[in-house]
């Protein structure tokens, strides 16, 4: 069984920052995986990279060293999942980045996808019919 | 400061794409050998029994990484480190669990577990909390 779990803005921000008031929750989210990790479970974090830009990670800043460290993994815009962004926002005025989680939800071939996300509402839209689990953080 | 160096160092090299390969002199017990190659053979879980010990130990690596990023983060941010509590919450949540619903459930069952089991991980937690909110027989 595999688990993809996918970062918005929000869920980065809260990741990055201590002075952020859901940084713990973040955290809590990070220790699961690492823990189910550590016992042999098929689980991945990722973050798409269009949620890296609005987010401001860049992995090349200092600032960004402990969310580097996290092992969460760039999902990239392809051409395909442009495509796909591209009509999941034309549908639903949600923004780029949101349109490219709903892309890498679409594509996903893991059994369980989680959403780490501030907005909940936005994030079922662009799942469409495909069944994802919401973390609201 | 060492710690920190070889953890960063070990990100550097499970980041490396197109590392060449090399032989290696490590020696496995035979069984765990037979057993890694009957399942690739019957089971069809990795192309070879090498990229089926590589993918194994890429994510125990990434798991101890991922470990003692947030083991250091904690010691400079101890007031972030989340609780059991706030692991059985974050857990859940992850899985879509009807109990994510219940988070002070999910705290009580926490506490009690840790009484008994102070190495209890979020998910036996989680089980515990299951348990005690199933109607007895």
């Amino acid at each position: 069984m595999t688990h993809l779990v996918i970062l918005d803005n929000e869920a980065v921000q809260a990741l990055a920052s201590p002075a952020h008031r859901k940084h713990r929750q973040a955290l809590a989210y990070a220790q699961v995986i690492a823990s189910r990790k550590r016992r042999a479970a098929d689980i991945q974090a990722v973050v798409p990279t269009t949620v890296r830009v609005e987010a401001g990670w860049d992995r090349t800043s200092p600032a960004w060293a402990f969310p580097n460290r996290l092992r969460i993994t760039d999902i990239p815009l392809d051409t395909a999942a442009a495509s796909t962004a591209a009509a999941i926002r034309a549908q639903t005025r949600v923004s780029v980045a949101d349109a490219h989680i709903g892309a890498v939800i679409g594509a996903a071939q893991a059994t369980n996808v989680t959403v780490v996300t501030s907005d909940p509402a936005d994030m079922r839209r662009i799942a469409g019919d495909k069944a994802v689990t919401i973390a609201a953080i | 400061m060492a710690g920190q160096s070889a953890v960063e160092r070990i990100s550097a090299l499970l980041d490396a794409e197109g590392s060449p390969t090399s032989n290696t002199s490590m020696r496995l017990p035979a069984a765990l050998r037979d057993a890694a190659a009957l399942a690739v053979a019957e089971l069809g879980v990795a192309p070879s029994a090498t990229a089926l010990t590589a993918a194994a130990l890429r994510a125990m690596l990434e798991a101890i990484v991922m470990q003692a990023a947030l083991d250091q983060h904690y010691q400079h941010y101890p007031q972030a480190h989340p609780d059991r509590g706030d692991l059985a919450i974050a857990a859940a949540q992850l899985d879509g669990h009807p109990l994510a619903a219940q988070p002070e459930r999910l705290r009580q069952a926490a506490v009690e577990i840790t009484a008994n089991h102070p190495a209890a991980t979020p998910d036996d937690v989680l089980l515990w909390a299951e348990a005690r909110a199933m109607p007895a027989a």
